[in-house]
């Protein structure tokens, strides 16, 4: 199977001022030697503890972010190095209320990443109304975005995340703030995702979420890998994943 | 598909920006104040040309303010903001967006210069007479251009950085002084007047009032049109080298967001 992703002994480093001169340095390491691959197609979940390394690791993979060391491959590519030819086929979503012009309506946000994507007129005419159908904003699509509520900003995220018809779509807790029926939609998404071949890497502190979506996953700790496979294979013998994952992360401190 | 990604980014950067107080204050209250105040200032001075000085110089003053607090600033709201990055990641070329942002505010900000304008005539009864009007329209083409330019590097610049507020109020006064915005750069020192023969908004104002009165040595504004373009092709090309530069620094220092 075609690996679309993959990652090997992938490392970040921070340095961070701890005084107020220079003398005062400190590294602290995100990334910490982390290996996996996902598989075209497959549904992969990141998981781990606030402050583990998922959003680095994924900044490092959607090329926003250099690796200290290690391979970080997309699509065969080198997430940096050979970014331009990565970006026009993937795309990212960050959870929260980040990330859209609020001072734009629905349609305008969509327009104008539509244009950064490079897509034709026809392309855009074709694809807009069709994503704000999709994600529930066709009624509100000509309304700024200052006006949404927290889950209709999500959901216009959702709509850019799709703009460009992605290859790879990488989403970082995706449904954080979402009412239920939003949570649902973007689950049935993610879904649809999947029955049309594109692969989707989300990461997600919501267990049952990763447990009912996801192909294969894995677990980070401090910047480590601590466990991979999937969901029956993370679970073992305990009852809940979230059992699972608890018993990991406590084996796992220091 | 480049011109797309240029005029959708000019059109939005037009309506963020105006749809921000700070900037309608910069852009419509800021010559308003600034021509009264300078008009108040060069009344008792003996200078007659209160275009030259009164006009230019609140008009220049609103536009680079709304520069520094737009075009540069904006990379700081758009980091904070959660797009910059987004931007950042997608298949269109950075610095075009980031010209066609520029290029939008720019022009823009030549609504000062309006404004300042329309503010003396009404206020003051300054009379409305260009010495040159064709020369004074090439020397505001000039203007444009070397201000767009000027504004590329430093919004290149404070991508690197994520104290682009301090940079960029430490940026407004000193170029209005430097480059003579409201008085001739002959009257500063000689060392810095050598700082300020190397920016080219001092020749851009300079051709501008050279204009205003009227050119009677055409050589001599041809000669300081040409210096003038020089240097802003010097930034263009010092622009072009940062962006190549840029973009495999900010991934390293991890400056497209906030931490």
């Amino acid at each position: 199977m075609e690996q679309v992703i993959e990652v090997q002994a992938l490392r970040r480093e921070y340095v961070r001022q701890t005084r107020l001169f220079r003398s005062g340095k400190k590294v602290v390491k995100a990334v910490d030697g982390i290996s996996f691959s996902v598989a075209r197609g497959e549904i992969f979940g990141l998981l781990g503890q606030n402050g583990a390394g998922k959003t680095t690791t994924i900044k490092m993979l959607t090329t926003l972010l250099a690796p200290s060391s290690g391979e970080c491959r997309v699509l065969g590519y080198r997430s940096f190095g050979e970014e331009k030819k990565i970006r026009p086929r993937i795309n990212f979503i960050f959870g929260g209320e980040m990330g859209v012009y609020r001072r734009l309506s629905a349609r305008d946000n969509l327009h104008y990443f539509s244009n950064l994507y490079l897509l034709s007129r026809a392309e855009q005419a074709k694809r807009i109304d069709a994503i704000l159908k999709l994600v529930d904003l066709a009624d509100r699509a000509d309304d700024l975005a200052e006006t949404y509520s927290k889950g209709m900003i999500q959901r216009l995220q959702i709509a850019r995340g799709l703009i460009n018809n992605p290859e790879i779509l990488f989403m970082d807790e995706p449904t954080v703030g979402l009412d239920p029926l939003g949570a649902r939609m973007l689950r049935d998404i993610i879904r649809r995702l999947r029955e049309e071949g594109r692969t989707v890497l989300l990461t997600t502190h919501y267990l049952a979420e990763a447990e009912e979506l996801c192909d294969r996953m894995v677990i980070i700790n401090r910047g480590k890998l601590v466990a991979g496979g999937t969901p029956a294979q993370i679970k073992g013998d305990c009852a809940t994943l979230e059992d699972a994952y608890v018993r990991l992360i406590e084996e796992d401190k220091p | 598909m480049k011109l797309a990604v240029l005029y959708s980014t000019m059109v939005l950067q037009m309506k963020k920006s105006f749809v921000r107080p700070m900037f309608r204050f910069c852009l419509l209250a800021n010559p308003i104040l600034n021509t009264i105040l300078l008009y108040e200032m060069f009344r008792t001075a003996g200078e007659e040309s209160f275009l030259a000085y009164v006009v230019l110089g609140a008009g220049l003053m609103g536009l680079w303010s709304c520069i520094c607090f737009s075009s540069a600033g904006d990379i700081n709201r758009e980091r904070y903001s959660g797009t910059l990055a987004l931007i950042f990641a997608t298949p269109a070329s950075f610095p075009l967006i980031i010209l066609g942002k520029i290029i939008g505010n720019t022009l823009l900000s030549l609504l000062s210069l309006l404004i300042s304008l329309v503010t003396a005539v009404l206020l003051f009864r300054v009379p409305l007479s260009i010495g040159s009007p064709l020369l004074f329209l090439a020397a505001l083409a000039g203007t444009v251009t070397c201000f767009v330019v000027i504004s590329s590097v430093i919004a290149c610049l404070l991508t690197l950085s994520r104290k682009t507020e301090l940079y960029m109020n430490c940026l407004e006064i000193p170029i209005i002084l430097l480059c003579g915005f409201v008085f001739p750069v002959s009257i500063l020192p000689p060392a810095v007047q050598a700082l300020s023969r190397a920016l080219s908004p001092t020749y851009a104002i300079e051709l501008l009032r050279m204009s205003l009165y009227g050119v009677t040595d055409l050589r001599l504004f041809w000669e300081k049109f040409g210096i003038m373009l020089a240097i802003t092709a010097l930034y263009a090309i010092l622009s072009g080298l940062l962006y190549r530069r840029i973009d495999r620094r900010v991934r390293i220092a991890a400056t497209l967001e906030v931490a």
